[in-house]
């Protein structure tokens, strides 16, 4: 949670069970949506604070869609990128 | 209100054609009977709303007419305002069982009440219907609101047995849920229970859309949905009609595509271009109707089509029984929306704003707002919040206002004097004075505009604007008011007053009470009382008759201080009478009987002053101001007193203390006070004067009128040192500050407290064993209290003053006042505190010593026993001998258990 601010501000991703279609991004507050082959749907972008995350998170709640995850992530840099563990020293 | 309210949300949703019986969801919600709380808590498209109407329409049935009654309320964001809420519920229950919930509205309407009273009006409301009552509140999951939350925990907290709450949402709501489940007060039905079973999923396809399919397909269908009833309902339609029902199944269940996405795709498609694109253009609107659609579309086809949609089965929901307004399915509407969204992005502004353009038509500002907001026409949105203002402020919609106030963006306000004063009131009620005066000052600069600004002001509301300089002064009186300057808050609610036209009752009222508040701050009762008077006549003709009543009991205080007593009854007397013929009865009408009550106490009618008390508590809280809970008490203290209860007494004092809520009325006759002369009849000077000390009282105090009450008790309590003491230093403070006490309540005209003083003065003389001066004190007190009937004000003195009016009596001119005040001791005689029959009452350090005198225990013991010298034990025996009027250990023992001091609890005598 190094790049994670009091307000919660950052990149987060939020993975959902089943794929949703990408013109849904624009109901999603500009969110990319990226279908993975598991079967799910990470829907990933920047978030300006907590209570944006929730809005967020209300709207994907309404859609049905089973949540399986939130993570908030480092900018530039996507989760699934493997993490180098010398740059941890 | 902001526009009326929707009677859409009140419609219980018509029941659907075709419906698939599920016995097993109805018997779990038949099984609520016994709970408070049933919660259908499951996402979009589960059917919990049809669950829960096909459910009433048969738990209904199942009564004789009449026993069962629903009040169906579906909540949408804007409920979020507490105000607003709680006037929805009330309106529901209203229109469910007659007359429940018409006293809530009452208060919502005429003040503004705490949430705990609606609801607590609500429930006594409930609590006397004879029959059953469910409240459904349907998507419950938009509400965020803490405050609404809190009113719903405090309702289903104290539901009577006969009112169930049936909470229906997409997510749980944040209530102590985990508390009902442990009860057993909770029924829950959730996804699931919700999802169609197998065997449902087959009677929905095949019987319900007649759609004859395999066992296999059904098996195929039910689980790529995993049982989602809206899912089912989706894929049915996009099989209607078609002939390969088992390719479309195969095609779906192969598919990981959200199962949504994947139908609602399928049913678009099947429908002309037409209705495809009315179906997106109408999405983002959270009603229907035929000409509103029209607005939107630019079409003049709305209503057929939404007939057409209606019998389609496309997911819309009628929202009452004559075909007139309709929403989307919420799932589906989202599905549209986010089409529209990706398909035409720069549309939905002008989408908005024309169905704006059509709410404001319509007369709904809060939905025309709303969606003048959404297009981000922000000029036009502050054009029609300037315009509800008024409404919003009557019907104290303070959470609506702030929150449209702060969806605009700031450099609007600067050329909007009439907006951004609105603002002030939004802050101003939550007691918010930061950043207030700045803003007063950007508004009223537009009073008097000078040539050479850039920029043009903008009104709309034309009356705003010419009432603006009253308004600007008043919230200056307002906030000076809460940061504690008096003078300011004179200066400018009498300009306020000057600049309100004769006639303009409601801008009158507040600064004329503001104004009198400062006076009574400062002691000036003859001016406080006069505006006092003004605010009351003014807030009559206004119409807020609840607020006259929390004036009456204002100026009734004013009244005491001046000793207009007579006065002062006719104001609570008048204030009964207004608050019981309204009806419903006024918040307020229990404080009048508590004023009442304190008034028949001081004229000695203890009956009397009992029975108000009685018919105060009947009456319930709700009906009091936050006030009346400390103020019964500290009434409700003096009776149990004058019971010889003085335990009972004190604690109710001390609840008392507890329960003090302030308002903006000074507090001039603090509960500590009371207590410590509570003590003070009790012999308890130690106690009194410590409590003065922890106050910071001192007898050469600079005086002011807040805290003449506490100096006069302070007086008291050294006089009663100086009885027990002989101490030459406390009679010496007490003369001087009982001068200078007398001098000030002469110079404000303080009747009531010129009686208080002088009474003390008569007392300090008599310990000193002046009797003349005594005398000449209490004929001073006498005749100025004979006119107005004081009593208990003589009679509490005990003994001491019984002797002295006998004394007057004596010298012939004491008159019938004076007989009667003995004859009121009379009375007293057997009820009042024993000890008090001494005409010198011992201390509690006496007291102390005289219980061991009754021990075994010599006098080394003794003093051993208290730790103090065996010759401050010698001083106390001789007290106590001369006291009771006897000369021996034995005779001390024996008067003393028969005036009962032996057997006196400790705990009320603690050591010093």
């Amino acid at each position: 949670m190094s790049n994670g601010s009091t307000d919660g501000a950052g990149r987060y991703e939020i993975r959902v069970k089943g794929h949703l279609d990408a013109r849904w991004a624009a109901w999603f507050d500009g969110m990319s949506l990226t279908r993975e082959s598991d079967g799910t749907t990470n829907v990933h972008g920047p978030v300006v604070d907590q209570a944006a995350l929730h809005g967020l998170l209300q709207k994907l709640r309404d859609t049905g869609l089973p949540l399986m995850s939130v993570t908030q992530v480092e900018a530039d840099q996507p989760a699934d990128r493997p993490i180098d563990p010398r740059q941890l020293f | 209100m902001a526009g009326p309210l929707l009677e859409t949300k009140f419609h219980i949703p018509r029941r659907r054609r075709g419906l698939v019986a599920r016995p097993r969801l109805s018997e779990r919600l038949d099984l609520g009977e016994e709970s408070a709380l049933t919660l259908v808590s499951a996402p979009a498209g589960f059917g919990k709303s049809t669950l829960l109407t096909d459910w009433l329409t048969g738990w209904q049935a199942a009564a004789p007419a009449g026993e069962r009654s629903v009040a169906w309320l579906s909540l949408d964001q804007r409920d979020n305002d507490p105000a607003l809420f709680w006037t929805y519920v009330a309106t529901a229950l209203d229109s469910a069982v007659a007359g429940v919930g018409a006293g809530a509205l009452t208060l919502l309407q005429a003040s503004q009440p705490p949430a705990e009273t609606v609801v607590a009006t609500l429930l006594h409301d409930l609590g006397a219907v004879p029959t059953d009552v469910l409240l459904v509140l349907d998507d419950f999951h938009v509400i965020e609101s803490r405050d609404v939350r809190e009113g719903v925990t405090f309702l289903l907290d104290h539901l009577p047995p006969r009112t169930r709450l049936v909470l229906a949402g997409r997510a749980d709501p944040a209530l102590p849920l985990a508390r009902l489940r442990g009860r057993g007060e909770l029924v829950e039905i959730r996804a699931a229970d919700l999802r169609f079973t197998p065997d449902e999923a087959a009677a929905y396809l095949n019987e319900v859309m007649g759609l004859e399919l395999t066992a296999r397909d059904v098996a195929a269908l039910e689980e790529r949905t995993e049982g989602w009833i809206a899912a089912l309902q989706l894929a049915a339609l996009s099989m209607q009609g078609r002939d390969d029902a088992a390719g479309f199944i195969a095609g779906f269940a192969g598919d990981d595509r959200y199962v949504v996405d994947y139908l609602a795709e399928e049913v678009l498609q099947r429908q002309p271009e037409r209705v495809r694109s009315f179906l997106l253009q109408t999405s983002f609107l959270n009603r229907l109707t035929g000409s509103l659609c029209d607005a939107v579309t630019g079409q003049d086809d709305g209503r057929a089509m939404l007939e057409a949609l209606d019998r389609g089965n496309l997911f819309l929901v009628p929202l009452d029984d004559r075909r007139r307004w309709y929403r989307y399915h919420h799932l589906f509407a989202d599905v549209l929306q986010a089409r529209l969204l990706d398909e035409q992005p720069d549309e939905v502004r002008d989408l908005h704003r024309r169905a704006s353009a059509w709410y404001e038509q319509d007369g709904e500002r809060a939905e025309a707002i709303h969606h003048a907001l959404a297009a981000e026409d922000f000029e036009r949105a502050a054009d029609l919040v300037e315009l509800a203002l008024p409404a919003l402020r009557k019907g104290r919609q303070e959470a609506t206002l702030r929150r449209w106030l702060e969806a605009l963006p700031d450099e609007l306000f600067h050329v909007r004097p009439v907006l951004t004063v609105g603002h002030v009131s939004s802050l101003m009620v939550s007691g918010e004075i930061e950043g207030v005066e700045e803003r007063l000052r950007q508004a009223e600069r537009w009073l008097h505009p000078t040539t050479d600004r850039a920029d043009e002001m903008v009104v709309v509301d034309e009356e705003g604007f010419r009432t603006l300089p009253t308004a600007i002064a008043m919230y200056r009186a307002g906030t000076a008011l809460v940061r504690g300057d008096v003078a300011g808050t004179m200066t400018h609610a009498r300009r306020a007053l000057d600049l309100a036209g004769e006639d303009d009752h409601l801008a009158r009222g507040a600064p004329a009470a503001l104004l009198g508040l400062a006076y009574w701050t400062s002691g000036d009762l003859g001016a406080s009382s006069r505006l006092y008077a003004d605010a009351m006549s003014s807030l009559e003709r206004a119409g807020h008759h609840s607020d006259v009543l929390g004036c009456a009991i204002a100026l009734a205080d004013m009244r005491l201080a001046q000793g207009r007593l007579r006065d002062a009854m006719g104001l609570f007397e008048r204030g009964l009478q207004r608050a019981e013929q309204s009806r419903p009865v006024l918040r307020g009408a229990a404080d009048m009987h508590v004023g009442l009550s304190q008034l028949l106490w001081e004229r000695d009618d203890l009956d009397a002053a009992r029975r108000h008390l009685q018919a105060s508590s009947e009456l319930g809280e709700h009906l009091g101001l936050p006030q009346n809970r400390y103020r019964w008490r500290v009434a409700m203290a003096r009776v149990r007193e004058a019971d010889g209860d003085v335990d009972g007494a004190l604690d109710l004092l001390d609840e008392a203390e507890r329960l003090y809520v302030g308002d903006y009325s000074p507090d001039v006759r603090p509960v500590a006070a009371v207590r410590a002369r509570a003590w003070l009849r009790q012999g308890r000077w130690g106690e009194a004067l410590r409590w003065a000390r922890e106050r910071g009282l001192s007898s050469d105090d600079e005086l002011s009128y807040l805290r003449e009450f506490e100096h006069v008790t302070l007086a008291r309590a050294l006089v009663a040192r100086y009885a027990a003491e002989r101490s030459e230093r406390s009679i010496e403070e007490a003369t001087g500050l009982l001068e200078r006490l007398i001098r000030a309540a002469e110079d404000g005209a303080r009747t009531g407290s010129r009686i208080d003083v002088l009474v003390v003065q008569a007392r300090a003389a008599q310990a000193r064993g002046d009797v003349p001066a005594a005398l000449s004190s209490l004929r001073r007190a006498l005749s100025l209290a004979e006119p107005e009937g004081y009593v208990r004000t003589f009679v509490d003195e005990g003994q001491p003053m019984a002797s002295l009016l006998r004394a007057l009596a004596k010298d012939g001119n004491g008159g019938g006042y004076v007989r009667r005040l003995l004859a009121a001791f009379d009375g007293t005689e057997v009820s009042r505190p024993v000890s008090e029959r001494l005409v010198d009452p011992l201390s509690a350090r006496e007291l102390d010593v005289l219980r061991l005198l009754g021990t075994d225990l010599d006098g080394p013991d003794i003093a051993r026993e208290l730790v103090v010298s065996l010759n401050t034990v010698r001083t106390h025996t001789k007290n106590i001998y001369a006291k009771l009027g006897v000369s021996s250990r034995r005779a001390a023992v024996r008067r003393a258990e028969e005036l009962g001091l032996m057997s006196r609890p400790r705990a009320r005598q603690p050591l010093r």
